[in-house]
């Protein structure tokens, strides 16, 4: 469900996305694997909504450039750029909100 | 189809507030007399480890009409318009509903708790209610001093001890302003919200449509003003008592305040309560059959927390629920439940939260499976699709053994607590000076912001030094902490309890 993102490639990739939702994690946060479970609930009613997932920990210099400092952190990505960013946990309601209001 | 498999017709909810679960004959208590609840404990499923998520009344009535737990999203507040309850899942079905309460909190400007509800019937004067009497004269002969302990008052010097002293006489003179004219027990609060109750199911409901009834009692919940203490007497669970009886105390740490043996008169006090509550709820359960509905109709009985009255098991050291403290006194209530089809006399001893008891109201209605939509007529209609409990029909039918591996109780923004069949654990959300000054409800101004649900790289799960760890079975009220011996099964537990609470803040 989720495209792994990676250092190198992250900008080019996330340039071509026409709607999409951006989820920086690390491996043994218990929060990030909760916020994936609450993304992939919301995915299901918005299909047209793709979704990615870059690890903090194996790419610093994406994270660091994205201004992710927590895990989550999620990123609204509309028409090739990144227009809303969130740190925290949400439910898909709230999520829904989030996306549409970005 | 079978029978337990059909809808049930009528649902009556009886919420009792503050009735701690081993004070009752049906959960093991030898000393007070609970006929009535025992009786129906004979009828109905009683669940032996049923626990409150979010504390105190407000959170639990908010859990219970949302099916959705609290803990992670708001303490002592308004109902929102986000909230989807049971009546608004009911709004425009063939059924009537009512709520018949005295429970003052949930009748706070703007909280809103009772929406939707086609019949509301508010029985004034029960705490934070209780200053709507302040300005009616009182009889001389009542003097709110009389009513308490004067230690609890006044120092040495004849002086006030603090605030909180006039505070505690000011209380006592507005229930005395109400209770002046008391000629029996039928002038109780639980007697009245009972007999608004039977009255409406008696004479006042249209009996050929189906109901659902929230019945709210404050009762037993201070004051502790038990028959004994209006008729003079001798209190039957504390004779030899020879101070003044004890409407109410301060809300305080005990220590230096409050004596063992004002403690000990105090719950003498609450048990004798618990009888005349039990005495009242009597008339209800005889009324439904009267009626002619216990065949047809769900019934359930529970409370949304008990108390602490006092010293170690009693109260952790305070009186009444003067700190955010999640401890067993307080977060283990009793819960029986009657389904029609459902043989009675069965004792479940899996772990259930309150907000299981919503989604088993629902399935038993029919309601579970719900999702929201607009009306023919173009109104918005709400479902059951985001409750977060679980129905318990599968358990009170004996197709499975648990639903839950664990229960969590907890205060707002102060507490989070997890309890599982060998241990119970609590989490401070504040440091330790904060968890021994902070009052119950004021947790709800906290805000859980974006550091409570993230990680930093690098970072480890936190253990806070003053967190607890408690062998359950050896210890179930929670007074040798084995934290410091047990670090690795504390931090596990830590670990399992932030993962449980994240992922209801994701759902």
């Amino acid at each position: 469900m989720f495209q792994t993102l990676e250092e190198t490639t992250y900008e080019s990739k996330i340039a071509k996305v026409s709607a999409g939702i951006l989820i920086c994690f690390k491996q043994l946060c218990p929060h990030c694997r909760n916020m994936e479970k609450a993304i992939e609930k919301f995915a299901k009613r918005h299909a047209q909504v793709s979704l990615f997932k870059l690890d903090m920990e194996e790419n610093p210099e994406a994270s660091q450039a994205l201004e992710a400092q927590r895990a989550p952190t999620l990123f609204v990505i509309k028409a090739g750029k990144i227009v809303a960013r969130k740190a925290g946990l949400m439910n898909p309601k709230e999520l829904t909100a989030f996306y549409k209001n970005a | 189809m079978t029978k337990t498999q059909t809808p049930v017709k009528n649902v009556v909810f009886i919420m009792l507030d503050t009735l701690q679960f081993n004070y009752l004959g049906c959960y093991g208590n030898e000393t007070i007399k609970t006929p009535h609840l025992d009786r129906f404990a004979r009828q109905s499923v009683l669940f032996e480890n049923a626990y409150s998520e979010g504390l105190p009344t407000i959170p639990v009535r908010r859990a219970l009409m949302t099916g959705r737990f609290t803990l992670p999203y708001g303490g002592w507040q308004p109902l929102e318009q986000d909230d989807t309850t049971i009546t608004d899942i009911l709004w425009g079905q063939n059924i009537q509903t009512a709520l018949i309460y005295d429970t003052a909190p949930m009748r706070l400007a703007k909280f809103g708790y009772s929406r939707g509800f086609d019949h509301v019937e508010f029985c004034p004067g029960q705490e934070l209610d209780h200053t709507s009497f302040a300005d009616l004269p009182l009889d001389p002969a009542f003097k709110p001093e009389d009513y308490t302990s004067p230690t609890m008052v006044w120092d040495e010097k004849g002086e006030f001890i603090d605030e909180d002293s006039e505070q505690l006489l000011d209380e006592i003179g507005c229930f005395l302003r109400q209770q002046q004219h008391r000629r029996s027990d039928a002038d109780s609060y639980v007697a009245r919200v009972v007999n608004r109750t039977d009255d409406w199911l008696k004479n006042r409901r249209d009996k050929t449509r189906p109901f659902f009834l929230w019945v709210d009692s404050f009762d037993p919940h201070e004051p502790w003003d038990p028959p004994s203490v209006w008729n003079n007497e001798p209190c039957p669970y504390d004779p030899d008592y020879t101070g003044n009886p004890i409407l109410l105390a301060p809300w305080t740490p005990i220590e230096g305040r409050i004596t063992e043996r004002e403690c000990e008169h105090i719950r003498a006090l609450y048990m004798e309560k618990i009888t005349l509550v039990d005495q009242w709820i009597g008339k209800i359960l005889d009324g439904i059959r009267k009626e002619g509905l216990w065949d047809e109709t769900m019934v359930v009985i529970m409370s949304d927390h008990g108390q602490p009255m006092g010293d170690g098991e009693h109260g952790h050291g305070i009186m009444r629920k003067s700190r955010p403290w999640p401890y067993e006194e307080l977060v283990h209530v009793p819960l029986m439940i009657h389904v029609p089809g459902i043989e009675g006399g069965k004792r479940v001893s899996g772990f259930v939260q309150n907000v299981d008891v919503t989604a088993t109201i629902m399935e038993a209605m029919g309601q579970l499976k719900t999702e929201g939509g607009v009306s023919d007529h173009g109104m918005n209609t709400y479902g059951a699709e985001d409750y977060q409990g679980i129905s318990l029909l599968p358990m009170m039918r004996g197709e499975v053994d648990k639903i839950r591996d664990f229960a969590i109780a907890g205060y707002y923004g102060m507490s989070w607590s997890i309890i599982t069949e060998e241990y119970s654990y609590v989490h401070w959300l504040v440091d330790e000076d904060e968890k021994n000054s902070a009052d119950c409800v004021e947790g709800s101004e906290k805000t859980m912001d974006e550091e409570m649900w993230t990680c930093t790289a690098g970072a480890k799960v936190e253990m806070p030094s003053h967190n607890e760890l408690y062998d359950r079975k050896a210890d179930p009220f929670q007074l040798n902490n084995i934290a410091e011996k047990n670090p690795q099964k504390a931090e596990e537990l830590l670990q399992q309890l932030k993962l449980f609470i994240g992922e209801l803040r994701t759902t």
